[in-house]
């Protein structure tokens, strides 16, 4: 069975290129525009991996992330964080919420797929 | 959808996010601190640059980067967002907009006309990312190329394999990382010839947390990939984990390196050398053969019998027995010792904390019945108490020493990582301090080892011409004084320039320029918040470098840091820690009917009223001996009822540089005292760091200095008195 | 993931449904080291595990030193698709083949 990758991100078209690169390599995926509608896609389905933004209106990265985590079907889920924001602040913000995982913005599909194969097969 | 579908999705993204940009871009004049304005238009530059990343579209990258340094340092509050930084942000919103309808058009590349602009506006926005980094928006990657290697201790060894240890980190699963995952993921880059787990470091049933991962592996692989590429799968779990690589052909000192950096310790010579892929099954088994042939004579040791079989190099054999030398002393040394669980030792001292408590009680009650015998009975017992406590936390005492080991291994990889020669020399390993406080100070410390090897040790070349020799050196040094443990971290890099820090302390405001201030105060300016000696700026590199957060974490330990640094020759970052976190001397005050206890390093000296209620002063701060010396009253800080005592007293503290005078009603004398600490529901009363129980049975709270300065600061700066009324006051 | 325990004439015969992950390991722990206190012969079926991790190999490592220490046989039978899997990528087949009998030392 394919696994299912969960991307968040307010900007529709990385959610439509990152999608089509995953769906390519065999990975099921579903969207979400922040990280509120995000949250109300973790309603027990499994999901494999997490790829977030850090930036986002209605709810940012961090605090999806931090959310998710108190999830007990979520709490070892593989987490992804797109950043332009390496600085300490954010990242080891992130760090503390559970994310490890950092893929910089801008990044090339074949980048992202490398990063999300490192943590799952399809 | 297709990938066309997707870039008309970005160029309709991208058309909205601009309008939104220049609708903020209008307002904000009007509300030039509106976050979420300021947020919507960062935003815009963000999300635009994101995806045009995916898109390939690097012209659209490169010009949005500009653009978004600025706004950061805007939504940093590094710069104001007016006037002509609106015009400059708005003609770069206008020829996004351009760059867009361009793509739209499906034009292909940006013609000469539009290039040029675009570097036009890109000038005109580095003006604001200030001349440090303008000048420097690119970080050049240096890859290490593998090194063949030279006749060094019998050259190279014969496999043509990759050899790769890991030991995982143990919250490497709770944060959903699969080591396996790593593993599957590696054989798609070349083959796997062996690979050897290790389960042995799992612990017994009842210590095993099932969540903790405590597998590694030992894995010989074939593969044409380049060693970042390996190196790149482990990129998200190389902080927590151990992680070995050795290119084929390496040098044989490079796994006499791997031999002696194993943590195994019973690991016999011969599975070392075959895990580190020197030998194969084939002449391992056969030297095992020799080694039990004739069962006349003695068994040889191993090591022996490889060399003479001459099937190994002898340089490696040396270190591999080395190895085993050293698991044979420690193994009789550790015939002395026995393992206690840490929690048993917490719940000793916190007992030992009781015990003092109460010696205090009955101490109390002997004073008051005055009889001779009593007293001296208590006075022997007190001393034993504390010597139970002196012992008690000798117990949870630890060398630093394998804090500091954990940094070869950083200082090796950074090293690499920035194409610098750089040595880790270590000193004073044996010194002990509490097991605690060990555990918080790995965090800060790796802070300054990479910021020495990022911005202290200067690059070959400039080393070679400063007549400096190529190879950098950092020291890590700790050793005891006066009650504390002090860990110094230093480097022989170009130093601090303090021209550099004084002008960037008064662009940030931090200090006025009429300031005379001494070359430590210069230096140690760089531990306040906002300040940041990051000099590039790149897509990849972070920005700022956070020495405030060091000193905060070790703030956070009752400790200090501070910093020396000889220009061109040296930086020294000293750090001061208490010996334990469990239990402090004291010094004792009342207020009201309140007891509290103020650490006793911190306290300076005491002064009655009558000596300072004429001294001069508007209230706020009073003259103590011609130094201006800002006073906080505890009665108005914690609220406390009634009135004031009519004499009132004053305790002047100390932490790092700062003094402030605490004012309180009585002065009750030195008390030494357990630390037990507050409950979560009062962990954010600022000011207080924990409690203690007084030998009446009373409760005293623990002051926790730094704390109250913080705020004492702050509320003194929100009454509009700062420095300048300070200096009004000499 | 369901853990499923018969007991019959002292043989602990323990079969082990869905996913072996870090998600079910702590319980996962405590039902099998309970299983295994009282009986005299362990056989664990793996035929229905559906997926293992790290955790899970850490487990069936642990089951193994535990049966061992306490000197009870132990065989781990009917390996499903995803176990071969793992102990190929592992090199483990030895460890965790089938049957593996263990003779107490």
């Amino acid at each position: 069975m394919a696994k299912t990758i969960l991307v968040v991100d307010d900007s529709a078209s990385l959610r439509a290129v990152v999608g089509i690169a995953l769906k390519g390599a065999g990975y099921d995926v579903l969207e979400a525009c922040d990280g509120k509608d995000a949250l109300s896609k973790l309603n027990g389905q499994k999901i494999h991996l997490i790829i977030s933004d850090v930036n986002m209106p209605n709810m940012d990265g961090i605090t999806f992330v931090t959310e998710a985590k108190k999830l007990p079907d979520y709490k070892f889920t593989p987490i992804i964080m797109l950043t332009t924001e390496s600085g300490e602040g954010k990242k080891s913000a992130g760090q503390a919420a559970g994310a490890k995982a950092w893929v910089v913005k801008p990044f090339q599909p074949p980048q992202m797929l490398a990063a999300v194969s490192k943590l799952i097969m399809p | 959808m297709n990938l066309d579908e997707a870039l008309h999705t970005f160029i309709a993204e991208s058309r909205e996010l601009l309008q939104n940009m220049e609708d903020a871009l209008l307002r904000i004049e009007q509300s030039p601190d509106d976050e979420e304005l300021i947020n919507a238009i960062f935003r815009a530059a963000h999300t635009i640059k994101g995806s045009a990343g995916l898109f390939g579209l690097d012209y659209i990258v490169a010009f949005t980067h500009v653009a978004e340094s600025v706004l950061d340092r805007v939504r940093n509050g590094e710069l104001r967002i007016e006037g002509d930084l609106v015009a400059v942000l708005l003609s770069s919103c206008d020829h996004l907009v351009e760059l867009i309808e361009h793509l739209a058009a499906g034009s292909g590349d940006p013609t000469a006309e539009i290039q040029e602009k675009s570097k036009a506006i890109a000038a005109c926005l580095n003006d604001y990312l200030g001349s440090d980094a303008a000048k420097n928006t690119n970080v050049v990657l240096t890859t290490e190329p593998n090194q063949t290697c030279t006749s060094e201790g019998g050259g190279e060894v014969e496999t043509d394999l990759w050899h790769i240890s890991l030991r995982f980190g143990k919250d490497v699963l709770r944060n959903g990382m699969d080591p396996l995952s790593f593993i599957r993921y590696l054989s798609t880059l070349g083959d796997i010839h062996h690979i050897f787990t290790l389960l042995n470091n799992i612990p017994p049933a009842v210590e095993m947390d099932p969540e903790s991962c405590y597998l590694g592996f030992e894995i010989s692989f074939k593969s044409n990939a380049d060693k970042a590429t390996i190196e790149g799968v482990f990129e998200f779990v190389r902080e927590d984990c151990m992680i070995r690589i050795l290119p084929p052909r390496s040098k044989i000192t490079d796994y006499l390196k791997l031999i002696a950096e194993l943590p195994e310790e019973e690991l016999r010579v011969g599975e070392m050398l075959l895990r580190c892929g020197t030998l194969t099954q084939a002449e391992l088994d056969a030297a095992l053969r020799l080694q039990h042939g004739d069962g006349t004579a003695a068994p040889r040791p191993l090591g022996e019998v490889l060399v003479e079989a001459q099937m190994v190099s002898s340089p490696v054999m040396e270190a591999a027995l080395d190895k085993q030398k050293q698991v044979k002393e420690h193994k009789s040394a550790e015939a002395n010792l026995i393992r206690v669980d840490a929690d048993k030792l917490d719940e000793l001292i916190n007992l030992v904390g009781e015990l003092i408590i109460a010696g205090a009680g009955t101490n109390l009650i002997a004073q008051r019945t005055g009889d001779a015998d009593l007293l001296e009975s208590t006075a022997t017992m007190s001393r034993l108490v504390e010597e139970v406590r002196d012992s008690a936390l000798k117990l949870r005492m630890v060398q630093i020493g394998g804090t500091f080991n954990r940094f070869q291994r950083v200082v090796r990889d950074v090293s690499k990582e920035l194409g610098k020669d750089i040595e880790l020399v270590i000193s004073g390993a044996e010194t002990e301090l509490d097991k605690t406080v060990v555990e918080k100070i790995g965090d800060p410390l790796t802070h300054l080892v990479r910021n020495s090897m990022d911005h202290g040790i200067e690059s070959a070349e400039t080393r070679l011409a400063h007549g400096k020799p190529a190879k950098g050196t950092l020291k890590l040094n700790a050793f005891h004084d006066a009650g504390s443990i002090v860990i110094e971290v230093s480097d022989d890099g170009g130093g601090l320039n303090k021209q550099r820090i004084l002008n960037k302390a008064i662009e940030r405001g931090l200090i006025n320029e009429t300031d005379n201030l001494s070359d430590k105060e210069i230096y140690n300016l760089i531990f306040e918040a906002g300040f940041s000696t990051a000099e590039t700026v790149s897509n990849l590199s972070g920005r700022g470098v956070g020495m405030d957060v060091v000193r905060r974490n070790i703030t956070a330990l009752r400790g200090t840091v501070n910093l020396d640094s000889v220009e061109g020759r040296s930086t020294t970052v000293r750090i001061r820690l208490p010996l334990t976190l469990a239990i402090i001397d004291g010094f004792l005050v009342g207020v009201g009917t309140s007891v509290y206890v103020i650490p006793l390093d911190m306290v300076v000296e005491c002064i009655e009223r009558a000596a300072w209620e004429n001294a001069g002063g508007d209230g706020r701060y009073i003259n103590l001996r011609g130094e201006v010396l800002p006073y906080l009253r505890l009665r108005e800080h914690f609220e406390v009822e009634g009135e004031p005592a009519r004499r009132e007293n004053v305790v002047v503290v100390r932490h790092g540089e700062r003094k402030v005078g605490l004012v309180v009603d009585r002065l009750l004398g030195e008390f030494q005292t357990v630390i037990k600490p507050l409950g979560k529901v009062f962990n954010r009363i600022s000011g207080i760091g924990g409690f203690t129980i007084l030998g009446s049975g009373e409760v005293a709270l623990i002051i926790d200095v730094p704390g109250l300065m913080g705020q004492g600061v702050v509320e003194m700066e929100r009454n509009g008195q700062n420095a300048e009324s300070m200096r009004a006051l000499n | 993931m369901n853990i499923n325990i018969a007991n019959e004439d002292g043989i602990c015969r323990i079969g082990i449904d869905g996913e072996m992950t870090i998600y079910s390991a702590t319980q996962a722990k405590e039902s099998l080291l309970s299983a295994m206190a009282d009986c005299n012969e362990i056989e664990m079926n793996l035929a229905h595990v559906s997926e293992i991790d790290a955790a899970g190999l850490q487990l069936l490592a642990l089951v193994k030193r535990e049966a061992a220490d306490r000197n009870k046989p132990l065989h781990f039978i009917a390996h499903s698709q995803a176990i071969l899997d793992m102990l190929d990528l592992c090199n483990l087949a030895g460890v965790f083949g089938d049957p593996v009998v263990l003779s107490p030392a």
